[in-house]
């Protein structure tokens, strides 16, 4: 439940129509031409926070560390390929790997996880080089499934409360109790996991677990399992920048635990990737700043409008992801 | 007559006339109430927490029996009926018939407002001073209640939602909200409204673990004079309660995906 998989969204404010996005997992995705320079990610960003003197976040009421206000994204394509790679199609530009450890920039898989997740690449149909020609799955967001962390590449309006902390954008919202409560029983699996937060220092940590597995880090086929443990560092990096890091461990299909890191830069600045703006209008830039409106969370859908896009999915004989089974 | 007088007079008889309103029939709520709930720290009433309805509303609206499946319930309209213009009372009656198929909610849509209230998951009240947001554990919905002196924006724009506009009265949340689409209902049994629906919702604190929900219904094209719903919303006990997660398009699609012939890809 993206913004771009929702889909029968229509904006109205200040009085003119502004847009109708049609069904399609291309909908209101940016369309980027080959001389596109390659998209920083980790390696740029661990360059410049080594740079950075270090940083004293304002506190909250609470004495804690006030993470509050609205976050855009990693800048770039967004989340199509995680790992490095150079252009693909006006929809993956060139773009440096999201994975901060191992330095290689490469998902740790296991070789029969790193085979797996090639044979579902090979099966996008995407018009990607390497395919065979075989529709196996599809990128499970254009059936508007998402979870954890995917979530965390798009833009995030925080909210701290007394026990807990809230993660809320225009159609889905994520709770983290901070108040020292067990995580529930592994045996309960959800797409957005189960979140248990508390502070180190000047960090909020959370665990998530309880993961259903089924959905993935990207549209290219980069997976987690049933199994996958997530550990999230969010850390002011300065007043308008959260540095934000995941390790991903998962002893079943990755050989050693890996890290994602990029920053996620406060909305209205420079560089607020990701949908920084919130109503879809203000994020599509069709409404100014000064918009009285431009800062609402405005409703956005995306089953409602999906049904044709997911028929014709299946028609052309995509299989159904339920996550993978790693051999024993 | 000094003036003093006259005004103590009709004062009085307002007073009179206020009291002596009986009571509508089916509004099995609390009464109005002189609980002082505790404050947020901008000074608001304080309506955080986990909340959920107890009740049959989600089945259906009015008085009704058990089926298969359905608990008997009271209705929670005020005066029993919900008042259809004739055209409209037989469209409910033929969505009644086929609710198995034309039910939004079997198509894992967002549910609109109010039904969404009374379903049977929790959702959380978020205050903030300007923005009141209620995260529903029903399919990760949200409602930003907006407080922020924005007017409604120029319309009409067709959202499952609609557009939430808030304010105080005493300890009461004031929520009105337009702006809805044609493809929402109110509950299982087929009531449903037109994309001219307007809602004034009320939470009311009552106490320390309730508030009193009401909504007051207005839809010229669907109904022949304005009607209102009102019930309890109970804080949930349990210490360690939270949000979880109902995905029902996620659990929708995975079920018939894999049916040749599935009729829900089928009908459409």
């Amino acid at each position: 439940m993206t913004d771009r998989c929702f889909t029968a969204f229509t904006a109205l404010t200040a009085g003119f129509f502004i847009l109708v996005l049609a069904p399609g997992t291309s909908a209101g995705q940016a369309f980027y031409p080959k001389e596109t320079p390659k998209f920083p990610q980790a390696r740029t960003w661990l360059q410049q926070k080594a740079k950075l003197p270090p940083y004293s976040p304002r506190r909250t009421p609470d004495g804690v560390p006030d993470l509050q206000g609205v976050w855009g994204g990693p800048i770039g394509g967004g989340n199509d390929d995680i790992e490095e790679h150079e252009y693909v199609d006006v929809t993956t530009p060139a773009q440096e790997s999201y994975i901060s450890d191992p330095p290689d920039g490469r998902v740790p898989y296991t070789p029969w996880a790193l085979a797996r997740r090639n044979e579902i690449r090979a099966g996008l149909a995407r018009g990607w080089p390497g395919e065979t020609g075989e529709r196996l799955y599809t990128d499970p967001e254009g059936l508007c499934l998402i979870g954890m962390p995917r979530i965390a590449f798009g833009a995030q309006e925080i909210v701290q409360k007394p026990g807990y902390v809230i993660l809320l954008t225009a159609n889905t919202y994520r709770v983290i109790p901070t108040d020292g409560r067990p995580p529930i029983g592994q045996n309960a699996k959800f797409f957005f996991g189960n979140s248990r937060g508390h502070w180190e220092g000047d960090t909020l940590v959370v665990e998530v677990t309880s993961l259903s597995g089924k959905t993935w880090f990207d549209s290219a086929g980069n997976y987690f399992s049933e199994n996958t443990r997530l550990i999230e560092r969010w850390r002011l990096a300065d007043a308008n920048t959260i540095d934000y890091e995941v390790t991903i461990e998962d002893p079943t299909i990755y050989t050693r635990p890996w890290k994602m890191n990029y920053p996620k830069r406060r909305a209205g600045t420079a560089g607020a990737g990701g949908g920084g703006g919130i109503n879809a209008a203000g994020a599509a830039g069709v409404v100014p700043a000064s918009d009285p409106y431009a800062k609402e969370f405005w409703e956005q859908t995306c089953h409602e409008g999906n049904l044709e896009h997911v028929i014709g999915l299946r028609e052309l004989g995509f299989k159904w992801f339920k996550g993978v089974t790693p051999p024993k | 007559m000094k003036r003093w007088f006259v005004g103590f007079m009709i004062a009085l008889a307002a007073a009179a006339m206020y009291t002596l309103t009986p009571t509508a029939r089916a509004a099995q709520t609390p009464a109005a109430t002189t609980y002082t709930p505790p404050r947020t720290p901008e000074g608001q009433p304080d309506l955080q927490g986990v909340w959920q309805a107890l009740n049959t509303a989600s089945w259906d609206l009015e008085d009704h029996h058990a089926s298969l499946g359905v608990p008997a319930g009271q209705g929670v309209v005020e005066g029993g009926a919900i008042p259809y213009q004739p055209a409209a009372l037989a469209k409910k009656k033929e969505n009644f018939e086929k609710r198995a198929t034309l039910d939004p909610e079997t198509r894992c849509h967002l549910p609109g407002v109010p039904r969404i209230t009374y379903m049977p998951y929790p959702f959380r009240i978020v205050q903030q001073a300007d923005r009141v947001t209620i995260v529903h554990e029903y399919v990760r919905a949200i409602r930003y209640i907006y407080m922020n002196g924005n007017p409604h924006p120029r319309g009409h724009i067709d959202w499952y939602m609609g557009d939430s506009r808030g304010r105080w009265e005493g300890n009461t949340l004031v929520v009105d909200v337009i702006d809805f689409n044609d493809e929402t209902w109110f509950d299982r049994a087929g009531n449903f409204h037109s994309d001219a629906l307007h809602v004034v919702e009320r939470f009311t604190p009552t106490g320390p673990d309730h508030l009193l929900y009401e909504a007051t219904i207005e839809d010229p094209k669907v109904f022949t004079r304005p009607w209102k719903m009102s019930m309890p919303l109970y804080r949930r006990q349990e210490k360690n309660v939270e949000l979880l997660e109902y995905e029902c398009g996620a659990y929708l699609l995975e079920q018939e995906w894999d049916k040749p012939g599935s009729p829900f890809f089928e009908k459409h």
